[in-house]
């Protein structure tokens, strides 16, 4: 994304085979050995858990106890379970996943616009209040959205939205953070001049965005749906307060349903004649974070640009 | 004149553009605070006379004092792990750069996919004897029931290592990140005055990255005062009653859901929005980190909100 600014010489060392200087430095081989060790540890500890999520299912209720964690089960034993989960509640279980993924993807898409939008907006023209705009952006942005819940189910009450999957669609779609990452993304990669010359070929505001900006935006839009993902795939409070019909729960909600509700591993639930047991539970917590882990893994570079948008040089 | 009317066109045009956002920033950031200060004052259950007393309400409730206790504690050991911890692999990271590095950064991101509810339930596997995954561990320190670690005093640990889990990678490269936009004259000056790897980091590296430590403790901060969906899964889904109001968010769910309270719950979000507000503006003004916006935040917008 070219909201980044390069260093010159550190892009031409790295074509010449960049020598960095903490290499060059004398390092005492057995703390080197140390740091090593310890940072290969902690990325072993790291995959432990998400190891035993993707394996879980693999495997019925009693190989979970007697067989070592890090065994694979069967492929056959993820089917199981997707077949078990199926019978709970006359298979919510798929309602929850449809849920999750119109719910997101609603958002992504409002979310991306209505930012990318914003972004353009704030960088491009010279309308009023836009410092006031500008500031209480990156005071959304950094305010926690959870901040806000209860005066916004009042809200949504009053306008009889709760329990109607708009409510945590339109909510979530306030998006601060895309709306800055557009306006740093346009401010460094699309100079003024180039504006000014297209408006004096005539070229409207609207056009200006849609011939100009938007052709030149795909990074931006991809960085954008990557974080308006990841920020609400795995929702739980907003979706909680919102919607109180099992019917419109996500699966992170259906997922805290089924520890309430089953006793796979909640003993104050009584035997119970839907085969609910750790593995199927396993498995809807690896629908949930397995998506979010893929794109954490293909968008590494997204996350830490965005994060640090603008002020970073590589 | 003809000019004028033609900038006036234009500005309708980014107006119009710019109203999606404005709409939702309207209705769903600065009307809801405004509707939770205006529901405070109103009379309820436990505020029967109304007025603003509500937060005196709110302070005096007996699970005020416990939940303080908890996130506080919480915080204190989430906040300064985080920051700590974070900061001290992103700069082992940076010490000597090796293609194979590339595959540690992967797996410290894997964690981040696990939060929330899928966290409850990892975290519930991993301190089950019976199940964990590092079961040698657990009986390295004779833990053979859950029992023994799944009791309130241990909340605090338990829930700041499962946040610390969730967040702790993606920062660990955020900062990584950072690290890479030293120059690499600055880092070379230091080499060539003599710098030891260990006075490159605390002298050079450190302060240089100062903004975005702050940037990161801020986000952190807030992030860690609004914790709810772990205490709430573990005490309504695992083990009934270990997390009841345990949090200040739980606090304010109850408020608002079991007795119906909304002016008591609304005291309590603003009472907690008020940190997270000076962390944001703190942030913004005292900080350059965002330097793409300095153009348009000038002293003037300093003096408005008083910093």
């Amino acid at each position: 994304m070219s909201t980044t600014q390069t260093d010159p010489k550190r892009k031409s060392l790295k074509k010449v085979g960049r020598v960095p200087a903490s290499k060059m430095r004398h390092q005492h081989p057995f703390s080197t050995f140390l740091v090593t060790t310890w940072l290969v540890f902690f990325a072993i500890l790291s995959l432990i858990p998400m190891i035993w999520l993707v394996l879980a299912p693999s495997k019925n209720d009693k190989e979970l106890s007697y067989r070592s964690p890090y065994a694979f089960g069967s492929f056959k034993g993820y089917l199981n379970a997707w077949k078990h989960l199926k019978y709970f509640d006359n298979g919510v279980i798929g309602t929850w996943l449809f849920n999750s993924i119109w719910y997101t993807a609603s958002i992504v898409i409002i979310a991306t616009i209505t930012a990318a939008l914003a972004g353009f907006v704030i960088s491009a023209s010279n309308i009023r209040f836009k410092r006031t705009f500008l500031i209480s952006t990156l005071i959304m942005m950094l305010v926690p959205p959870v901040a806000l819940v209860i005066p916004l189910f009042v809200e949504m009450d009053k306008v009889h939205l709760v329990d109607n999957p708009w409510s945590v669609i339109l909510i979530s779609s306030l998006y601060p953070f895309g709306a800055f990452l557009a306006y740093i993304y346009y401010t460094t990669s699309i100079p003024a001049e180039l504006y000014e010359s297209a408006r004096l070929d005539g070229c409207n505001d609207f056009k200006l965005f849609s011939k100009i900006a938007l052709p030149l935006s795909t990074p931006l839009i991809s960085l954008l749906a990557f974080f308006a993902f990841i920020g609400n795939w795995a929702n739980y409070f907003m979706p909680y307060v919102m919607l109180p019909s099992s019917e419109h729960y996500t699966l992170p909600l259906g997922l805290g349903f089924l520890f309430l509700s089953t006793p796979a591993i909640n003993p104050g639930v009584g035997a119970t004649s839907v085969p609910i047991y750790k593995p199927e539970i396993a498995l809807a917590g690896a629908l949930i974070a397995v998506p979010i882990m893929i794109m954490f893994l293909v968008s590494q570079k997204r996350l830490i640009r965005g994060m640090l948008a603008g002020s970073i040089k590589e | 004149m003809a000019k004028k009317q033609h900038y006036k066109h234009n500005n309708g045009a980014m107006y119009l553009m710019l109203s999606p956002y404005l709409l939702l920033l309207f209705f769903f950031g600065i009307l809801p605070a405004i509707m939770g200060v205006l529901e405070i004052p109103k009379p309820s259950m436990a505020n029967a006379n109304g007025g603003w007393d509500a937060f005196k309400i709110v302070i005096h409730d007996f699970r005020f004092g416990p939940a303080l206790r908890h996130v506080l504690g919480f915080m204190g050991i989430f906040v300064p792990l985080m920051i700590f911890f974070v900061i001290g692999m992103a700069l082992m990271l940076d010490i000597k750069h090796s293609p194979w590095k590339k595959w540690l950064r992967m797996a410290y991101i894997v964690p981040a996919s696990i939060s929330g509810a899928v966290a409850v339930l990892v975290w519930y596997v991993i301190l089950q004897p019976t199940l964990s995954p590092i079961k040698g561990v657990l009986r390295y320190f004779h833990i053979t029931e859950s029992s023994q670690i799944w009791q309130q005093q241990n909340l605090v640990y338990i829930l700041a290592i499962m946040a610390f889990f969730a967040a702790a990678g993606n920062w660990i490269l955020i900062q990584y990140g950072s690290l890479q936009s030293i120059s690499t004259e600055v880092l070379e000056a230091a080499r060539v005055d003599g710098a030891s790897v260990w006075q490159t980091a605390i002298r050079i590296k450190l302060p240089l990255i100062s903004k975005y430590i702050v940037y990161m403790s801020v986000l952190v901060f807030a992030g860690g005062l609004q914790i709810f969906v772990e205490p709430q899964l573990l005490n309504g889904g695992i083990y009934q009653g270990i997390a009841d109001s345990w949090s200040f968010d739980q606090l304010s769910y109850n408020l608002a859901f079991m007795q119906g309270d909304f002016g008591g719950a609304s005291a309590l979000s603003i009472l907690l929005l008020i940190p997270s507000l000076l962390g944001a503006l703190l942030v913004i003004f005292k900080t350059d980190m965002f330097e793409g916006a300095q153009g348009h935040i000038k002293k003037k917008d300093v003096e408005i909100v008083g910093i």
